[in-house]
């Protein structure tokens, strides 16, 4: 009867792991759709940063710094939703799209992060959420890089002021 | 001072009407049930496993680094999937109970602890490595970069505490500490498994918000912290101050063996099968710190219980001077050393000193079979057979026999029995002739019960016909 126990275990564990292993063949959909949920996740309240911008993340449609203010700044300052260049990095592209209310920040979304290699992605789902916070709180672009996703940091800061220097 | 069972006269069980008890359905029921928890734990680890697979953790895998990084990520899970199954398994899951007994799931326990320190250890190294790779860093700089964060401070400690828990608990090592130093240590690993939490929530993002995978973890570490709570620490005591035992006597059967009789409320919501052990603590200045895990001795009549010990260790010594109304904490019953593993129509029983008194309770609650029921105890001396007179009438009422082996082991061959058995040829053959279809209930030190049991195993018993409740002599 232990044999039946080890042979069982054996098997169901080997059915489980080959079975991932052969259905992880599609990771692509998978990665994009984790990608879209964690941005998504990490910007509550953001209206205009719907996930389906950021999983199309990489198609290139918002290449370049295509402003799309989505009202007028009124009395000098800037209100609106300003999307930032497109800064590549050894590890992936990096974009980020920041919601402005009176020429304040209220809001960062990260359109697109690091990617290009396995840990990429993990380090960005990171570091994206630390970057916001210290934004939203110093106002600017000036904060720290996160340590350890050093070229995520510079990406997404550098993007972000392309963003605020369209808003004027 | 005695107003114990014994001066009371114990009652013999009540003759009951039903001999055929459906052994072979129950039997295939535990079997079961066993073999289920063993495929639950290979299962769960490699599902653990498949939920990083699925989330497109090894399709990332562009470098050497990378693959170095998703072997130590695999490990980590593999091995956190094993430590929570062993909380599991040591949380007295009375389902786990029923099924292959507590000791046989603690057995299952100790096996885990190496490999799973293994795997702890095998993340730790991998995870170092691939990162520096990726980051371009050596391994110090990278251990640098990892402490500068807080989940990973709490993981290095973790790791710590987990080296401390295992290293503390291999065999060598062991023997040098008192058992409740031992146990202190051990439960830090509550601890330890729960320090590492952060780090794997938060750090990596392969368990990221909003992941099944993170969804998984929550569930199992609720699960098995949940199950521990309850069933190691809640339940005994709301058990304790339920039946709210007292020592009324403590009655000396020998230089150093006594009966403890305790008195108790509603004794029979407790469920206790004959054979069964419980782990009891008095609340008296000397004893308090020391818990004893002793079997009960008799079946509870009223509401009295007993329980018979021999001052073997160094806590047991002092149970002698307990005094009338001192309050005594327990937890279970527990076990499957009783009634509830029989598979066989016959009942063998062999004993070795105090390892009589979990027979004497089981005796007390068998029922009439219609099988055989033989009984043979071991001693070096008369003055080591203890509950004889008990044990004896016990077994006549049975229609059996209880045989005592009596004199110094055999010091040329390493047999189980005295030296002028084996000199005559006794066996467990010629004292019980129908062993073949019998369960064979075997307690007594752990060396002498191995040997009776390869014996059973020689002549062709089947491991579940073979029941073993040891002790350290």
């Amino acid at each position: 009867m232990r044999t039946r126990a080890v042979l069982g275990g054996v098997f169901s564990s080997a059915a489980i792991l080959i079975g991932a292993w052969s259905l992880s063949g599609a990771p692509k959909a998978v990665h994009v759709a984790a990608a879209a949920t964690t941005t998504g996740t990490t910007t509550p309240g953001s209206g205009t940063a719907s996930s389906g911008t950021s999983g199309s993340a990489g198609s290139g449609s918002t290449g370049g710094a295509s402003p799309a203010p989505s009202s007028t700044a009124s009395a000098g300052k800037a209100s609106g939703t300003y999307t930032g260049s497109v800064v590549s990095t050894q590890y992936g592209n990096v974009q980020v799209q920041v919601t402005l209310s009176q020429g304040k920040i209220t809001d960062v979304t990260a359109l697109q992060l690091t990617d290009r290699e396995g840990r990429s992605v993990q380090i960005s789902n990171y570091a994206a959420p630390i970057l916001r916070q210290e934004v939203l709180t110093a106002q600017s672009a000036s904060v720290d890089t996160v340590s350890g996703a050093t070229y995520t940091s510079e990406g997404y800061l550098t993007s972000l002021q392309a963003a605020l220097d369209q808003a004027g | 001072m005695n107003t114990g069972i014994a001066e009371r006269g114990w009652s013999l069980p009540e003759a009951a009407s039903a001999p055929s008890e459906d052994y072979r359905s129950a039997l295939r029921r535990r079997l079961f049930a066993a073999d289920l928890a063993v495929v639950l734990c290979w299962a769960s680890t490699a599902g653990a496993v498949a939920l990083y697979l699925l989330s497109g953790g090894v399709s990332q895998i562009h470098s050497k680094a990378d693959a170095v990084t998703a072997l130590g990520i695999i490990a980590g899970l593999a091995g956190t999937n094993l430590i929570l199954i062993m909380l599991l398994l040591a949380a007295r899951i009375p389902w786990l109970d029923r099924a292959v007994g507590q000791d046989v799931a603690i057995g299952w326990h100790r096996r885990l602890g190496k490999p799973v320190l293994y795997l702890i250890l095998a993340h730790a190294a991998l995870l170092t490595l691939g990162y520096a790779a990726t980051d371009g860093l050596d391994v110090v700089g990278e251990t640098a970069a990892f402490l500068s964060n807080r989940d990973m401070i709490l993981a290095y400690l973790a790791l710590a505490l987990l080296l401390a828990v295992v290293v503390t608990s291999l065999v060598a090592v062991r023997r040098k500490f008192p058992y409740e130093a031992w146990h202190l240590i051990h439960l830090l690993s509550y601890a330890a498994v729960l320090l590492a939490l952060p780090h794997e929530l938060s750090y990596g993002g392969v368990l990221a918000a909003g992941t099944v995978e993170r969804i998984y973890w929550i569930a199992l570490y609720l699960l098995a912290y949940g199950a521990a709570a309850w069933y190691r620490f809640a339940k005994p005591l709301l058990l304790s101050l339920r039946h709210d035992f007292r020592v009324v006597s403590v009655e000396r059967l020998a230089p150093d063996v006594i009966s403890i009789h305790l008195r108790g409320r509603e004794l029979g919501r407790l469920g206790i099968a004959g054979g069964q052990y419980a782990t009891w603590r008095f609340w008296s200045a000397r004893n308090w710190w020391h818990s004893h895990p002793l079997s009960f001795s008799a079946m509870p009549h009223g509401d009295l219980l007993r329980i018979t010990v021999r001052g073997a260790g160094s806590g047991t010594a002092g149970l002698a001077g307990l005094r009338r109304g001192t309050r005594v904490w327990f937890e279970g019953p527990y076990g499957l050393f009783s009634r509830h593993a029989r598979s066989a129509p016959n009942l063998a029983l062999v004993g070795a000193g105090i390892g009589v008194t979990p027979l004497r309770a089981l005796l007390e609650d068998s029922r009439h079979s219609g099988g055989e029921t033989a009984l043979l105890v071991r001693a070096s001396d008369e003055s080591q057979l203890y509950l004889w007179e008990e044990l004896h009438t016990l077994c006549e009422w049975h229609g059996g026999t209880a045989f005592a082996d009596v004199g110094p082991r055999s010091r040329a061959t390493s047999s189980w029995l005295s030296a002028d058995a084996v000199r005559r040829g006794v066996s467990l053959q010629s004292v019980f002739p129908r062993i073949l279809h019998s369960d064979l209930y075997i307690c007594g030190p752990g060396p002498w019960a191995e040997l009776v049991a390869q014996e059973a195993k020689a002549l062709g018993l089947e491991d579940h016909q073979i029941h073993l409740e040891r002790f350290d002599s």
